[in-house]
Formats: C-alpha cells, sequence, structure tokens
C-alpha cells in the first residue's frame, strides 16, 4: 500500500477534479477493508415452544374445514391486531368447535380415520388448553357425530361449563352428553329428528325440529333426561326457513330467516321464549336483498348491534356471501349502517364475527379465503389477512 | 314450496303416518340404493348442447347464466346440479350418475328437483356422495335451489351423505334421474 503524498506525482498544480477521485477512491478502499472484516458471529440459539401471550378480545379462532382435503380441517388462532397467526389446533374431519365459557379450552367434536382417508372411523370430543393450544383430554363418543359444514351447534358447553353437548347423526337424530372435567361419556338422548344443540342454563339442551318448533331437554344433576318439552312453532320452514347458525346475544341467541327476518329468542328461562320478530328488510328492498352465507352474522352484545352479510338474491341463494354488510341497532331494529363490502379481492364475506371490547373489530371471512378486518364502528377496513388456510369458514372470540 | 317438492312432502308425510322412523329410513334407503343402480332415463342431450362446454370450474351460483344452456356435466351450471354441493365426480374419475373407481356410493341421500331446459321438463334426482377416500378436490360446486337447512334433512347438502357407509369419508357428488316431476294436479 501506498502513501497518499506528494511523491505520487500529484503537486500544487493537479486538478481538483483528481484528488476528489483519488479520495473517493481511497475512501472505497478503506471501505472494502471494513466490509471484508468478519462480522461477529450470531450468538448460539435455544430451540424452544412460543408461548402465547395474554389474551386479547381482538384473538379470533378461525375455523379451515380444509375443504379440499377434508380430513385435515383446523383451527387457527389469530389476532386481529398484530395480524399474526398465533397457533393451530387440529380438528379432523367435518368437526363441530366451540369455546368454554370461561374460554380456557377449544372443544373439537371430530371424526379420524385409521388410515388417513380410510380406515376404522373413530369420533372423538376432543379438548385443547386455549392457554397452549395443547390437547388436554379426549372422550371417545360413538361413530355418529353429526358430519356437516361448519355449524354453530354442533357441540356446545352447558352455561356452567359441567356438561358438553354432541349431535348426532346417522341420520336418526340425539345428541350425547359428556363430562368435560373428567372427560367421561355421560349417555346419549333421543331429540326425534330435531337437530343441533342449542344450550342454555346449566342443564338444558334445544334441538331445531322439522316443523319449525324447538325442542328443549332438561337434563338432572347427573346429565341425564329429567324432562322435555316441545316449544310453539318458531318458524315456518317452508315460507320462510331459518338459518341454523344462531348468534349469540344478550339472553339467548338471535335467528335469521332466508328473507331476513330476525327471530330473537331468550333462553335464559326453562323454557325458550320468542320475541316479535322484526325484518332486517323492508320496502321495495324485501325479497331482494336476503342474509346468506356460513356464519352470516354476528352481534356486538355490549353496544346492541347485530352486523349481517346481505347480498342481493332469490330463492336458492341462501349461502351466498354478502356483497354488503347491515348493522343494526337490537333495542330500535332501525338499520344503523350498511357497509358495501370489497369483493374484488377475494369474495363475498361468508362467515361475520365481532369483538366484544370497547373497540371492536368486524372479522369477515371471504369466499376466496381471505379474512378481512373491518372497524366495526365505522366499517372501515384495518386489514386483510390474504388466505388464512384454505376454506375459513367459522370464526369464535375468546 | 315448491309445487313438486309438496307432492314428495305430502307423500313422505303419508308414509311417516303409516310407518316408524326407522323403517322410513330404511325404505327410503332401498329406494334410493335402487334408484341409483337404475339405468338413466333415454334422454338424448346432444339436442340440448347449446353452448361450447363450459371448462371445469370451481364455482357457486343460484342458476346458470341466463339464457344460457350448459350441458357439460363437468361445469357447475350442468342442470342436474341444482342442488348440489360438493366436489363434481365428473371431474374426479367418475360421471354425473356413476362414482370414480374404487369409491362407494351413498345408499341415503337427498333429493331436488332440477329442471332441464333442454326438454322442459323437471326431473327428481338423488344427489348421492361418492365416499372412502378423500375429498376430490376438483370442480367445487354449491347450489342450493330448493335447499333447506339440516332440521328438513331430506333437503339439506351440508351434511354428510356418507355417514352411513362403512367408509364414510367423502370424496364427491353426483346428480342422478330418479324420473320425470309431474307437476301437482
Amino acid at each position: 500500500m501506498r502513501d497518499c503524498g506528494a511523491a505520487d506525482g500529484y503537486g500544487m498544480g493537479a486538478s481538483m477534479h483528481k484528488i476528489l477521485t483519488r479520495v473517493a477512491l481511497l475512501t472505497l478502499f478503506a471501505s472494502s477493508r471494513l466490509l471484508a472484516a468478519p462480522p461477529p458471529p450470531l450468538p448460539t440459539e435455544t430451540l424452544t415452544v412460543a408461548k402465547l401471550g395474554p389474551k386479547s378480545p381482538h384473538w379470533v379462532y378461525v375455523l379451515d374445514e380444509a375443504q379440499d382435503n377434508e380430513i385435515d380441517a383446523r383451527v387457527y388462532l389469530y389476532d386481529g391486531d398484530t395480524h399474526r397467526r398465533l397457533g393451530q389446533i387440529g380438528a379432523g374431519f367435518m368437526p363441530g368447535i366451540n369455546l368454554s365459557p370461561d374460554g380456557k379450552t377449544t372443544v373439537v367434536a371430530t371424526t379420524y380415520f385409521a388410515r388417513g382417508g380410510h380406515g376404522t372411523r373413530t369420533d372423538v370430543v376432543e379438548f385443547n388448553d386455549n392457554a397452549t393450544l395443547a390437547k388436554a383430554g379426549e372422550v371417545i363418543v360413538p361413530p355418529k357425530h353429526a358430519q356437516s359444514l361448519a355449524m354453530t351447534f354442533d357441540v356446545a358447553y352447558s352455561a356452567d361449563g359441567h356438561f358438553v353437548y354432541v349431535p348426532y347423526l346417522t341420520p336418526a337424530a340425539s345428541f350425547g352428553v359428556l363430562d368435560p372435567v373428567k372427560k367421561t361419556l355421560i349417555g346419549e338422548i333421543d331429540t326425534a329428528g330435531c337437530v343441533l344443540v342449542i344450550p342454555s342454563g346449566p342443564n338444558r339442551v334445544s334441538s331445531i325440529c322439522e316443523s319449525g318448533r324447538l325442542l328443549t331437554v332438561t337434563l338432572d344433576a347427573h346429565g341425564k333426561e329429567a324432562s322435555r318439552a316441545t316449544s310453539a312453532p318458531m318458524f315456518d320452514p317452508d315460507k320462510d326457513p331459518l338459518f341454523v347458525q344462531g348468534i349469540q346475544s344478550g339472553d339467548g341467541y338471535l335467528f335469521l330467516t332466508f328473507l331476513g327476518e330476525a327471530h330473537e329468542v331468550d333462553f335464559s328461562k326453562a323454557a325458550p321464549t320468542f320475541r316479535p320478530t322484526w325484518p332486517l328488510v323492508t320496502g321495495a328492498d324485501k325479497g331482494v336483498w336476503r342474509p346468506g352465507g356460513i356464519q352470516i352474522g354476528a352481534i356486538q352484545r355490549a353496544q346492541g348491534k347485530l352486523y349481517v352479510a346481505m347480498h342481493r338474491g332469490g330463492e336458492g341463494s341462501h349461502k351466498e356471501g354478502g356483497s354488503e354488510i347491515w348493522v343494526f341497532d337490537l333495542k330500535t331494529h332501525q338499520r344503523l349502517a350498511r357497509w358495501p363490502f370489497d369483493t374484488k379481492p377475494a369474495g363475498r364475506a361468508v362467515a361475520l364475527q365481532v369483538s366484544q371490547d370497547a373497540t371492536p373489530l368486524l372479522f369477515a371471512a371471504t369466499e376466496g379465503a381471505d379474512v378481512a378486518i373491518l372497524d366495526a364502528q365505522t366499517g372501515s377496513l384495518k386489514h386483510r389477512e390474504k388466505h388464512l388456510g384454505q376454506t375459513p369458514s367459522l370464526l369464535l372470540n375468546p | 314450496m315448491h309445487p313438486l317438492d309438496r307432492v314428495f312432502e305430502n307423500s313422505a308425510r303419508s308414509i311417516a303416518k303409516r310407518t316408524s322412523r326407522r323403517s322410513l329410513l330404511a325404505s327410503v334407503g332401498r329406494m334410493l340404493t335402487g334408484a341409483a343402480l337404475l339405468p338413466l332415463l333415454p334422454v338424448d342431450r346432444s339436442a340440448r348442447a347449446q353452448t361450447p362446454a363450459a371448462p371445469a370450474k370451481q364455482g357457486s351460483g343460484t342458476a346458470p347464466t341466463a339464457g344460457k344452456v350448459v350441458d357439460d356435466p363437468q361445469s357447475c351450471e350442468y342442470w342436474k346440479y341444482c342442488a348440489i354441493d360438493g366436489f363434481l365426480c365428473s371431474c374426479c374419475g367418475g360421471t354425473s350418475n356413476s362414482c370414480p373407481p374404487g369409491t362407494q356410493p351413498s345408499p341415503i341421500t337427498w333429493i331436488g328437483t332440477c329442471h332441464n331446459p333442454g326438454d322442459g321438463r323437471d326431473y327428481i334426482v338423488s344427489y348421492n356422495d361418492c365416499c372412502g377416500k378423500v375429498s376430490c378436490g376438483d370442480c367445487f360446486c354449491n347450489r342450493n335451489e330448493r335447499e333447506k337447512p339440516m332440521y328438513r334433512l331430506s333437503r339439506n347438502n351440508d351434511v354428510n351423505w356418507c355417514m352411513a357407509n362403512t367408509e364414510s369419508d367423502y370424496h364427491c357428488s353426483v346428480s342422478v334421474i330418479l324420473g320425470v316431476a309431474e307437476p301437482e294436479k
């Protein structure tokens, strides 16, 4: 290396340009020497298992039915604030899923085949610890769990968490009663053709009947049938069928019909009580704009707001997702807002859920497997998670 | 309620009054199993091929595009699929009325009424599932004309109709003509 001085032949008469060039070259040379110096090594790492942070009201459990390979359904835990997947729970084939009343457990009622897509069928109710997402016990049930596309009442806890109910379909309908603490199967109760398990109180299970009535079975302290009663007709399945996807309200569930009638049912008493129905759609929009999709609505209970996925449709359009989201006040039954839903990126909204905190997020799973996150107060898009699984179709809140 | 549905509804109710649920289901199961083995009605479909076959696609919808007759059993818009929900067996090694090799037809199923714009007739069809292998994953199709929720099980396409098969994994769905539907008089 040569020194930079008068001996190199550059004198006072050298042009400023040449000097600058020389300086630049030397600087580059010095920099390259620095770059060539090996950096300090990275510290060694320890393999660990990530831990979940404190539970957030903006977390959402997303059931992906994995339609193209249906034996591999799963539940993703997703953070609506950080937009990260936090973990996963396996869910088998055509599962029912639900959360325990204390939010500590995700229950999965599902089927496994001994050899992947075939072989001996085992139906099982699995309990997953929501603090670790690890499996925390199971109960084998008879191989007749009601296998269906995502349904909100395809497995359920009693309000006090002492029983778990799992619907059976062979296609004869009944349901199993489980003890989720002892992890035991208590028994089976026939439902005379009525389907699904709508839990209420510590010991009541209602099922929806073809006649448009509800069958309510009351259990004794041991989980055996103590009594049963059939309600008056709740809806007319011929004139205006009811979606079976009930939405949890303050004291029960709100159900919607194909044509957009809201049926609020108070399940807080010994027998379900039907409040007067009210319409989502009036005037010229009636019969034209309809609710539809899979999980067609969500309720923000503290704010008394109902969100519904709405589309323009007709006979047979009841599974089409929403091109708009309509917002209603549950006290006045007035429509508060009508938000267009951007269907260009990934189709219409097929499943809705809203968080229950003071600054709620509205989650909307789409036909194209995105999950859009909206400000539930304004409807503005906060984030769009592309391709959250294959077929996200049911969203549950902690 | 669609008049054609009412015909079957009334018929089913009449049977239900005379029989137990189990024997009704057994009868229906035998009927549908038998129906699946009947040859197709002699319907010449070539005359109805008014448009080029649409490419097989993933899709859903309530009705074919207005004014367009689709005669491609690999298209979701094919008339027989008016209330199907699943993967079209036509795209999975079978046809619109045959299960792919190595699968087993479901003996129980749901039934519907579809209008064939090619001959102007309504047909009673059964939507059987083919079972025993993992879902085919091709040509998903969901149409729901007169489809009803699970409480009206015989009109429901959400449940796994392979449920009663020895091998109950769902693979794909077919639509089998059971006969011409006569309108209610």
